[in-house]
């Protein structure tokens, strides 16, 4: 027994500083997170002002109902998770594909240029970045329509009309934004990997394309997973800015670009109803957290090191 | 145990004054309140309250000087001191609604949410406080005025802002070119007049768009249809409507009139007569047309044409003129759109009530709340009118909420900002108030928490289809049978039977 406690108490001597350098972020995790989630049940009330949050009267799924009213659930949904998976995908490979490049060029007055250029977008709001997208694409005065379309001699084009363009709208503005940024990730693990394991591999003549795709690539594998994995657990949460912002709210638009987000925003804006915005940050907290579990499941059946827990 | 025990004593005594005041809740609790107040002015100690409103000014900094003020009137009056709580527009519905959980806020208003705010006990019931503690101002107001703030219950809620309420939809058009071109503006009878018009502007100007729109999507269209009521809708998300005296609730967008102005707007898309952007663009009418690119826009104002115009023109860049494009209609929506309500949640509720009596009768108080501090904010000039100090305007002095006339307490006792408004002009607002057609469903209120779960899948559905609409950008003739179609699919239907449910059994009780 005696001894057992002693244990103990080395053990917390030890990771005593550890805890105390950690105790900002676990406060703030405490605070910003996990306390705010006692308002969950509030999904499940019809809230009174006057009886207040414990006092409200229990609804049952009442106020889940108007999320799966219409025919908008399943594009919204659909919306959402392709989009996601998109962005996920395009990218992981075009993060990498930067971050490859700019680490060929060495570290140099060139490379700091890059790379601040590219992470200049990261730093815009959505609003700004949605005028700058205004500019290109609007029909009375926009690049795109008065300069380019009738240089060539073509007809103009109603850009926030025609739902057709806007999948690769969104996702060109979206890599645009986010590219610098999440290849800054890459480049550090990139920076990480023993400079021994390239000179080996160039003794071995192996060429450049060889020790990219034979020592890089494997190499970055943990990264990879551990930033998809994060990413897939937001994959019901939309950048609200993008889907919201960019498109100037145009209703010819919703087709293609409703998500979970902007639905309950649109829908709540009018309502102002609390019952129903709790109902829909659950409904997305919910299917995340699944859909976190089940691919961290994936991922320790295929590669037991790499899974996140 | 002694603070335990004291605690216990004091819920007792507190209980036992509560239902004392519900059994005598007629004769007694009256003179009390207004003993209480005496004592409480007394000893230095006045009751405090709070007041959020919407600004449409910059939000000031500081209020102290400007509550000072007022206090000074309402301390004498009623024993109270106000704290005074201007929100920004896009702030005020979500700060209204976090102040009044924690009870932070005794007295808001609201903004076209009046049946939400009831239905979710954000207000309070003051029936039964209303003829003591503001007895002089539900003398000012119309009995049907007041019944527009009642619940589905019968008890009152709120109290209507009494300004002009009659909403008359205008073009607003720039004078320079209509003399230019030898315009006759006064032939102009409805919208569809407004095509030849319209195409002579842009054959002698074609660098101008005649039409611009009043905000993102809004062409003013929706204003144009004749003696709707909204039954609690809006003109941005008009639902189920009554058109004239027929109590048949029907589907706005398959009203014919909607439908003839639907194409007519269509056309004027396709002959560039108006703005091609007009359903996504983020300018409002003012802005576009002080751009110089614009010939006129349509909206609904409550004032005299020429004093529409006379204000416009400031805001506008251009010298503007006015013209009808329909008849004002009443409507309970328009009654209680801004209504003024005490939170459910405050402590103070006769004080508060008591302070909004203030707003509708006394002027020092509901000017300084527009106006802030003589001379530091505001001038008086000889004629009864304010303007701002010499070299200052709206957005340099350190207080003014002059844009919250309409939002604010009494109308009719608030000093005219220069140039916009005058001692006639109010005598025809009151005047149109009292006269102005009024629906025959006035006072009934829809209560939406049957249906909430299909408004909020309708509202969305509106947001998609109707601004295009609107602004012409897409095809009445394929858009609508799809948007109707969506309409249905999102339970429509389901809120027009609600309504219509609930206007037969008001039009029972009446």
């Amino acid at each position: 027994m005696e001894k057992k406690k002693s244990k103990v108490k080395v053990k917390y001597a030890k990771s005593g500083p550890l805890l105390l350098i950690a105790a900002p972020g676990i406060l703030y995790l405490l605070i910003n997170n996990y306390i705010p989630m006692f308002g969950i049940f509030l999904a499940f009330k019809n809230f009174s002002y006057k009886k207040g949050i414990f006092g409200s009267e229990w609804s049952g799924f009442d106020n889940f109902q108007f999320l799966f009213r219409t025919k908008d659930a399943l594009i919204m949904t659909r919306n959402t998770i392709l989009y996601n998976l998109a962005f996920i995908i395009l990218g992981i490979v075009f993060a990498i594909f930067i971050a490859i490049l700019l680490n060929a060029l060495g570290d140099s007055l060139r490379t700091k240029f890059y790379q601040s250029a590219m992470l200049l977008p990261n730093l815009m709001s959505w609003v700004v970045i949605a005028y700058m997208v205004y500019a290109f694409l609007n029909a009375d005065s926009g690049f795109i329509n008065n300069s380019v379309i009738k240089a060539f001699g073509g007809k103009s084009v109603a850009w926030y009309m025609e739902s057709k363009f806007w999948p690769f709208i969104l996702t060109f503005v979206y890599l645009w934004k986010n590219m610098g940024y999440q290849s800054i990730i890459y480049l550090a693990s990139i920076a990480g990997i023993d400079k021994s394991i390239y000179e080996a591999a160039s003794l071995d003549g192996a060429t450049k394309v060889q020790q990219i795709f034979r020592v890089t690539l494997p190499m970055l594998k943990p990264t990879v997973i551990i930033m998809t994995l994060m990413a897939v657990g937001r994959i019901f949460f939309s950048d609200f800015g993008l889907f919201y912002q960019v498109p100037m709210n145009s209703g010819a638009l919703y087709s293609v670009t409703q998500t979970i987000d902007t639905y309950v925003y649109r829908g709540l804006m009018e309502l102002n109803d609390v019952g129903m915005s709790a109902a829909a940050g659950l409904f997305q907290s919910v299917l995340g957290f699944i859909v976190v579990v089940s691919a961290n499941a994936l991922v320790r059946k295929v590669d037991s090191d790499n899974a996140l827990f | 145990m002694k603070k335990k025990l004291l605690s216990v004593l004091l819920t007792a005594v507190i209980a036992a004054g509560t239902l004392a005041g519900c059994g005598s809740a007629s004769s007694g609790s009256g003179d009390a309140g207004s003993a209480g107040s005496a004592e409480a002015a007394k000893d230095g100690e006045y009751t405090q309250i709070t007041y959020a409103f919407v600004s449409f000014n910059t939000i000031p900094d500081n209020t102290a000087d400007v509550e000072e003020i007022i206090n000074q009137v309402s301390r004498e009056k009623i024993g109270v001191e106000v704290h005074l709580m201007p929100l920004s527009i896009a702030d005020y519905s979500q700060q209204v609604s976090l102040a009044a959980q924690n009870g932070e806020i005794d007295i808001f208003h609201t903004l076209g949410d009046l049946s939400q705010a009831i239905s979710s006990d954000m207000v309070l019931d003051i029936t039964d406080m209303i003829d003591e503690d503001a007895a002089e101002t539900k003398a000012l107001l119309e009995p049907e005025w007041l019944k527009t703030c009642e619940g589905p219950d019968g008890r009152l809620y709120a109290i209507p802002t009494l300004k002009p309420f009659a909403l008359q939809p205008m073009l607003i058009y720039r004078k320079d070119i209509a003399e230019e071109l030898g315009l006759d503006m006064a032939s102009v009878k409805d919208p569809a007049d407004l095509t030849p018009i319209f195409e002579a502007v842009k054959a002698a100007h074609p660098e101008i768009t005649p039409l611009a729109p009043v905000s993102s999507g809004d062409s003013g269209m929706s204003r144009w249809c004749d003696e709707i009521d909204f039954l609690g809708g809006d003109y941005a998300t008009p639902i189920g409507v009554l058109q004239g005296e027929d109590m048949t609730v029907k589907s706005f967008f398959s009203l014919d009139q909607f439908k003839e102005n639907a194409d007519l707007v269509r056309y004027w898309y396709e002959n560039d007569l108006i703005m091609k952007d007009a359903a996504t663009t983020t300018s409002a009418a003012a802005e576009l047309m002080s751009s110089g690119n614009y010939f006129a826009y349509s909206a609904s104002y409550s004032y005299p044409l020429e004093d529409t115009a006379a204000a416009l023109s400031a805001p506008s860049g251009f010298d503007v003129g006015a013209i009808a494009l329909g008849e004002a209609y009443l409507d309970t929506s328009m009654i209680n759109a801004v209504s003024q309500a005490i939170s459910a949640t405050s402590k103070n509720p006769d004080a508060a009530l008591k302070f909004l009596n203030l707003t509708y009768t006394d002027e020092t108080v509901i000017n300084a709340m527009l106006y802030g501090v003589e001379g530091r904010d505001y001038v008086r000039n000889d004629d009864g009118t304010v303007s701002y100090p010499e070299g200052q305007d709206a957005a340099t002095v350190p207080y003014t909420a002059q844009l919250s006339c309409g939002v604010l307490g009494n109308f009719f006792i608030q000093w005219p900002l220069q140039g916009s408004g005058s001692v006639e002009s109010l005598a025809w607002e009151d005047e149109q108030n009292h006269n102005a057609k009024t629906s025959p469903a006035m006072g009934f209120i829809f209560d939406a928490t049957p249906v909430r779960t299909q408004l909020t899948a309708v509202s969305n559905v509106i947001q998609q289809y109707f601004p295009g609409i609107q602004c012409g950008s897409v095809d009445p003739a394929t858009a609508i049978p799809e948007f109707e179609k969506a309409l249905s699919d999102a339970g429509y239907d389901e809120i027009l039977a609600a309504k219509q449910e609930q206007l037969d059994a008001w039009l029972a009780q009446q």
